[in-house]
């Protein structure tokens, strides 16, 4: 394991030196944004390098931290950039007009739901995000914060019966499995309504 | 079982959370707080500015919407400050250490102005990329060593981290910790910023002296 662990570092490493190295040469600031999106990922290789399933958990918190960094730069770029009041149409392709995004959206999401657990809230965030972005930006906001909430007390239900009472565990798990599907959902869709409008 | 900042009085180990309380981290602890609780009492401060050639001067108002975003950032700041001093586990050190750099983006960010607004672009980045370092030094802490609590890493059972591991958790926390830096190139200690800015310093400093003691003791 160590000789393989160790190619691995240098590999991540090196990959991380170059993509430092890229955002020391950039000046524009709108492609330095993305080229962070780049360092992210280095970082994330060399957790995923400990190749247990403790590396599983450790990359969603720094995952999620990567992901709140990015989302709050993209929104002081667009404030400091002045785009704020640039509005965001849907794209206007005859076929994301016509009832494509909801058929494919739909689909989407009743896959998700059967996956459950994270790859499913990812694939279900997928088919929300798909279906804001075609449609612009009329979505309720404050309806994706309730949703994230409620999974959220869903997930520390789950946390404490895994706690308190060990003997329901099969319970606590398809608990932390609704909870984190509903989470990472609400999250990827929060990544569909960044279009710098007004939320209210 | 020796400790820089004093053998450590209370340990809680809740299943993966490590808290242990010494009279250093208490110390630590108590500063956040106390400053929390002057950012949550405090208002905001009003920038006057004086008009060129004349001995007129006006206040400019901050709105209430703004106010809230501030102090509430502020707020969230001094919690993860508290946090990233009194935990055990190196995992969720970084964690929060990256928390207050978040923080503080939105603290810096929540000024409405050109400048401000700027720095806090570049701060973000910088606390961004701060992040690599940061968690790698966890996640080769983890491989190395086997364990992410830092009672088990006193022990002198398990083998030792190696300089360039210590080296880069410094650096992640310098990255994050330099938010006072863009916070005064933006002039934000005389008023646009007052007086929650000064939660930026605080936590800064904090997390400063909490990773020099993380750095020795493990």
């Amino acid at each position: 394991m160590w000789p393989q662990y160790s190619i691995g570092l240098v590999l991540v490493l090196v990959a991380g030196i170059v993509a430092f190295v890229a955002l020391v040469i950039e000046k524009d600031d709108l492609h330095r944004l993305l080229l962070l999106d780049l360092v992210e990922i280095p970082s994330l290789g060399i957790i995923a390098l400990l190749g247990t399933d403790l590396a599983e958990a450790l990359i969603l918190p720094g995952l999620v931290v990567g992901i709140a960094e990015l989302l709050a730069l993209s929104q002081i770029y667009i404030q400091k950039e002045g785009l704020k009041d640039r509005g965001v149409k849907g794209l206007d392709i005859e076929v994301i007009q016509a009832d494509a995004p909801l058929i494919i959206s739909i689909l989407l999401i009743v896959y998700g739901i059967i996956l459950s657990g994270f790859t499913g809230g990812g694939i279900v965030g997928l088919g929300v995000v798909f279906y804001i972005m075609s449609r612009g930006h009329r979505e309720r906001f404050e309806l994706l914060e309730i949703a994230a909430g409620i999974s959220w007390a869903v997930w520390i239900v789950a946390f404490f019966i895994f706690m308190f009472f060990p003997e329901y565990w099969l319970t606590a798990v398809f608990l932390a499995a609704v909870g984190i599907l509903m989470k990472v959902a609400t999250k990827m869709s929060l990544i569909g309504t960044m279009w710098g409008g007004h939320h209210d | 079982m020796i400790s820089l900042g004093g053998n450590p009085f209370y340990i809680l180990e809740f299943g993966d959370e490590l808290v242990y309380l010494s009279p250093y981290t208490v110390t630590l602890f108590l500063f956040a707080l106390v400053f929390t609780l002057f950012a949550i009492l405090s208002r905001p401060e009003r920038q006057v500015d004086i008009a060129f050639g004349g001995d007129a001067y006006y206040a400019k108002e901050t709105t209430l919407t703004e106010m809230r975003f501030r102090r509430f950032m502020a707020i969230a700041c001094g919690l993860a400050s508290m946090g990233a001093v009194v935990t055990g586990d190196i995992f969720n050190f970084t964690l929060f250490i990256s928390l207050v750099g978040i923080c503080n983006v939105g603290i810096v960010a929540a000024v409405k102005n050109q400048h401000v607004q700027e720095a806090a672009y570049q701060y973000g980045i910088v606390a961004l990329s701060a992040t690599v370092p940061l968690f790698g030094a966890a996640a080769i802490i983890a491989a190395t060593t086997g364990t992410l609590s830092m009672i088990e890493l006193w022990k002198d059972t398990t083998p030792a981290v190696t300089l360039v591991v210590r080296a880069l958790l410094v650096l992640g926390v310098m990255g994050e910790g330099m938010a006072p830096f863009y916070a005064a190139k933006a002039e934000m200690f005389r008023a646009p910023g007052a007086p929650y800015v000064i939660m930026c310093s605080l936590s800064s400093l904090l997390i400063f002296l909490r990773v020099i003691e993380v750095v020795l003791v493990i």
